[in-house]
């Protein structure tokens, strides 16, 4: 056990310093994930035309909404889908099989200390958002912040495996990274970054709701803002940490057979 | 070196990257598939912001349609014409290689600009002009000369997309390890893709002076619908010239500072 924890903190530790070495690049990319930022405005604009609430959101709700959605957005991006397969093309693979550790692990530490780096940057544009529209109440109390934490950590395992999974196919064709960004532009319209799910036509939402999108961003907003309370939260965190398990079989079961397939080059 | 040159040697890049990309000819059905996912995303997006039955901004639904399809015009242009050349800026200086395009006959910014194309972007540019074309046939203000217009408009919008993107990629030779400026652009274009009147106050004030993203696809879309008024349309010129000729420069500055990747 000792040992385990003694790995997982070299890895946490040489990666946040990696990670560090980038943070303007970092920051690019935080900025570059404007969309609910911008819907924000969008919606304001909405409620503001029809005298000051839409649909049951006032300007301040809105506010609120989008900019957990952004928060949540930046904290489950992931790239590991582009990563896997540069690795598996160019044959990078080879030398990380060799070690004692599923380079699974290796990702998932560069993925995670990168969002510390993040975090600065997010608490000033959280800051900004608050003194634009005054009378904004993120979140109600410390309580659901804490449970907020939990849910978006499992979004972001759930997004985490999903691209995962999308980078293995790397190991049986060549456009996975394509597949990644049809993921992306399903994920912009369908996670709730865009609106929040009420407002959709209530047989497309039937549908969302069955699968793992909305668990990513639209469920952990809803915790976090207060919108969903004791039973719903309940009921959200268990059907994230199904998600969660179920990407987490498919990626070990794609893993082994895309391995067994595996000719790196020259080898 | 004479004009006629030039278009002769644009024509052989052409000709060279089209060569090139029909080898991989699957790749053109899984860019047409991004890009209908793409324009299909964007009008659910719309669909719904007009489920409660109010206009956005002043803009009907149909009027919106006309400036999704612009913004994906605009998409498939950044996508087939500048990400394949200008991003490739930054690794150049990197490696050195820069010094071989200042070396030659031509004009460097000619020759960065346009040496590549990714031919099989265009399917959202296609994309992108059939919603245009669907949206405005249904609406009355669209006419011959609106439409003339909004080609002219059009070409304003793509040489200010063109110096943005242009500028962001030459700041490359100082920040040789941030790769990813024009990101910002692209994240911030986002709010192309509806009306500028959508937006409250001063985030369209933003979006017009600061970021030209309402010369880009609001003012074009504006001629087609037949909405158009002279100040803007004289302004997207104005900004457009003004742009190209300040990249121009900054780019005319930036080679005078090179050192190249060994000195």
């Amino acid at each position: 056990m000792r040992a385990r924890l003694n790995k997982a903190w070299v890895l946490f530790s040489v990666w946040f310093a990696h990670m560090s070495a980038y943070r303007a690049e970092i920051i690019i990319w935080m900025l570059s994930g404007a969309i609910p930022l911008i819907m924000m405005a969008v919606w304001i604009g909405k409620a503001r035309a029809a005298g000051g609430e839409t649909g049951g959101f006032n300007e301040q709700q809105f506010a609120a909404y989008f900019l957990a959605a952004w928060i949540t957005q930046q904290l489950i991006v992931a790239w590991v889908a582009w990563e896997l397969d540069y690795q598996i093309r160019q044959g990078h693979l080879s030398p990380k099989l060799l070690r004692p550790m599923d380079p699974m692990w290796e990702h998932f530490a560069g993925h995670y200390s990168e969002r510390l780096v993040r975090l600065p940057f997010m608490l000033l544009i959280i800051a900004a958002g608050l003194f634009i529209v005054p009378g904004t109440r993120l979140t109600p109390d410390i309580g659901h912040v804490m449970l907020y934490a939990v849910s978006v950590s499992l979004a972001f395992c759930t997004r985490f495996l999903i691209a995962y999974c999308i980078g293995i196919l790397a190991f049986w064709f060549d456009q996975a990274t394509a597949i990644d960004d049809f993921y992306f532009v399903a994920a912009a319209f369908l996670t709730g970054a865009f609106a929040p799910l009420e407002f959709y036509p209530p047989a497309l939402r039937g549908f969302i709701e069955w699968t793992p999108f909305p668990y990513l961003v639209y469920y952990p907003v809803r915790v976090l803002t207060g919108a969903a309370q004791g039973p719903e939260i309940v009921r959200v965190l268990g059907v994230q940490v199904l998600w969660a398990a179920a990407f987490y079989v498919l990626r070990l079961a794609l893993w082994r057979r895309g391995l067994a397939r595996y000719g790196a080059v020259g080898a | 070196m004479s004009a006629r040159r030039y278009f002769r040697v644009l024509g052989i890049f052409v000709r060279a990257s089209i060569s090139a990309q029909l080898e991989y000819r699957v790749n053109f059905a899984v860019n047409l598939f991004g890009s209908v996912l793409l324009a299909g995303g964007t009008l659910l997006g719309i669909t719904i912001l007009y489920s409660d039955g109010v206009a956005l901004g002043g803009w009907s639904y149909r009027e919106s349609i006309v400036v999704v399809g612009l913004f994906t015009l605009v998409q498939g242009y950044i996508g087939a014409f500048l990400y394949p050349n200008l991003n490739k800026i930054g690794e150049e200086v990197r490696q050195g290689t820069m010094d071989f395009n200042l070396l030659k006959p031509v004009d460097a910014q000619f020759l960065i600009s346009s040496r590549n194309i990714n031919v099989f972007r265009l399917t959202d540019a296609l994309v992108g002009v059939g919603l245009v074309v669907w949206a405005a046939s249904g609406l009355e203000g669209a006419s011959g000369t609106g439409a003339l217009l909004g080609v002219c408009l059009i070409a304003t919008a793509l040489m200010i997309v063109y110096a943005v993107w242009f500028m962001l990629s030459t700041t490359a030779f100082w920040f040789v390890k941030v790769g990813n400026v024009t990101e910002l652009f692209n994240g911030l274009f986002r709010a192309g893709q509806f009306p500028v009147a959508a937006l409250p106050g001063w985030v369209r004030l933003m979006f017009t002076f600061l970021i030209p993203v309402a010369f880009v696809t609001t003012v074009p879309a504006e001629a087609i619908i037949g909405r158009w008024n002279v100040e803007s349309v004289l302004g997207a010129g104005v900004v457009a010239l003004l742009l190209l000729g300040v990249s121009r420069w900054f780019w005319t500055y930036a080679i005078s500072k090179y050192t190249s990747a060994s000195s």
